[in-house]
């Protein structure tokens, strides 16, 4: 049941992020969906479904842009990872909690795809990072209190209290 | 070495994944562009007929919002194009009063105070022209109001601002008129029942066996001084024999219920300064029209002479208007 939702909301993530997300913006910056669903994937599923989750979906929004296939993989999949990681240390089900790993993990896929994009060019790196970065990790993580929201009315309580979803 | 960290892949099955995705990502990242491409051809296939949708989505949106621009500017176009028609018009019709102003025969020596139509109550008939010219820009009663076609009226009323004309299609109207070509003299009056109309004109008291031919124009004769001597009043309508008096029907020259613009007859050209730098200029201009570029006078007919129709120069001697 879990498999098939995570599956679903990747899938759901991956055509919106390619299609509307830019739609959706915010002072330039627009929200990060897939970290979004890779942070609840981790949360939900465990590390390994998340990675592998991660990867399948960055393939997909690597195809978007060719010239950088496997940058998105890359920089999703160590999301993933240190997100599965963390989870262990932190209260779950803490709507702040939720959110600030939303903002890490935002920033982390930034500083990764970034740092490769810009690899030539670190001064724009930087200005990036400060500039669309910053917004755009807190406008993502500002989603998190939108699903905090509907786990609670939903009675999901893996993310918003209790042992069963 | 390898062994230890074998070991630590297969305890930890987390990492194994994670360092196998991260190889893997690396190994797309340093594919041959044209692997690159392939690949996201293939990887883009399930996501193109979103793009599409949303591409499709877009246009929509796009035709919708030009749609409502593109309504709103014809709206505006169209409100532009009532409005030039109408400053068309206006253009026209002052140009048409100018000219008549400008051409006005010297001699009369008329002082012409342009005014505007602004009502004209009446119940059935056009009993009343209101015009936006009163006491406070000269205007008195019985003074004589005309358009380029002929006359109008005469001043009844004036107050400070407006004044109230009575046109010769009321009633009550009265005008002593001549027949231009044979100078046979009359009154025009208003009857009711006419012919295809609430009213008809008919001249009254010219005697049988006058000289007066259908299509006679009738001017004003000047008598009782009211209204100055040779405005047009209409032509000769139809005619009945009776054994004192004809009985002959009027066609009057303005049509009074499409009448805009007017001019009050205020004085005598010889009570007014010369004209003034404008006015001159405005001549000049005048003068300048394609009638005159080709060779003729404004207002004279095609194909006459340049002098043939030529006025005398004007002389700012006063005229007395009660000469006839």
């Amino acid at each position: 049941m879990r498999g098939g939702t995570f599956a679903a909301l990747a899938a759901l993530a991956v055509i919106l992020d390619a299609t509307v997300a830019s739609e959706i913006t915010i002072l330039g910056a627009r929200p990060d969906l897939l970290v979004l669903v890779i942070v609840y994937g981790s949360l939900l599923m465990g590390g390994r479904a998340a990675i592998a989750g991660a990867f399948i979906m960055g393939i997909f929004a690597d195809s978007q842009m060719p010239e950088y296939l496997g940058l998105n993989t890359l920089a999703l999949t160590v999301v993933a990872y240190a997100t599965a990681g963390v989870w262990d240390h932190l209260v779950k089900t803490n709507v702040m909690v939720q959110c600030a790993v939303i903002l890490v993990a935002t920033l982390l896929r930034d500083f990764i795809y970034y740092l490769i994009y810009y690899r030539n060019h670190m001064d724009m790196f930087f200005d990036f990072l400060l500039r669309h970065g910053i917004i755009g990790a807190a406008y993502t993580a500002a989603f998190g209190v939108l699903v905090y929201a509907v786990a609670r009315l939903r009675g999901w309580r893996v993310i918003a209290g209790g042992n069963q979803w | 070495m390898l062994s230890q960290l074998a070991r630590l892949f297969r305890g930890n099955r987390e990492l194994s994944t994670f360092a196998i995705c991260v190889a893997l990502s690396f190994t797309l990242m340093a594919l041959p562009p044209s692997a690159k491409d392939a690949l996201a051809h293939v990887l883009g296939t399930p996501l193109r007929p979103f793009k599409n949708l949303k591409t499709k989505g877009d246009e929509l949106v796009g035709v919708r919002d030009e749609n409502y621009t593109l309504r709103r500017l014809a709206a505006r176009l169209m409100d532009e194009k009532r409005a030039l028609i109408e400053y068309k018009h206006e253009n026209n019709r002052l140009r048409e009063l100018m000219a008549f102003l400008v051409s006005f025969p010297e001699e009369e020596h008329l002082a012409l105070l342009p005014a505007k139509v602004i009502g004209m109550p009446g119940v059935r008939t056009i009993e009343t022209i209101e015009i936006d010219r009163g006491s406070l820009d000269g205007v008195a009663a019985g003074r004589a109001v005309l358009v380029p076609e002929g006359l109008v009226g005469k001043v009844v009323r004036v107050q400070a601002d407006r004044a109230q004309v009575e046109p010769l299609a009321s009633a009550s109207s009265a005008v002593s008129v001549t027949i231009e070509r044979s100078r046979v003299r009359g009154v025009v009056k208003a009857r009711y029942g006419g012919p295809g109309g609430l009213l008809s004109w008919e001249i009254d008291y010219v005697p049988a066996r006058s000289d007066v031919l259908l299509g006679d124009l009738v001017v004003t004769s000047g008598l009782g001084g009211v209204f100055p001597p040779g405005l047009t009043v209409g032509t000769v309508q139809s005619l009945e024999e009776g054994p004192l008096t004809m009985r002959v029907r009027l066609d009057l020259a303005v049509d009074f219920s499409t009448v805009e613009q007017v001019f009050v007859v205020t004085g005598t050209r010889a009570s007014l300064p010369g004209r003034s730098e404008a006015e001159e200029r405005l001549l000049r201009e005048l003068e300048r029209t394609p009638e005159a570029e080709q060779g003729t006078e404004p207002g004279a007919p095609p194909g006459t002479p340049p002098d043939a129709e030529a006025e005398p120069p004007l002389e700012e001697t006063p005229v007395n208007e009660e000469t006839e």
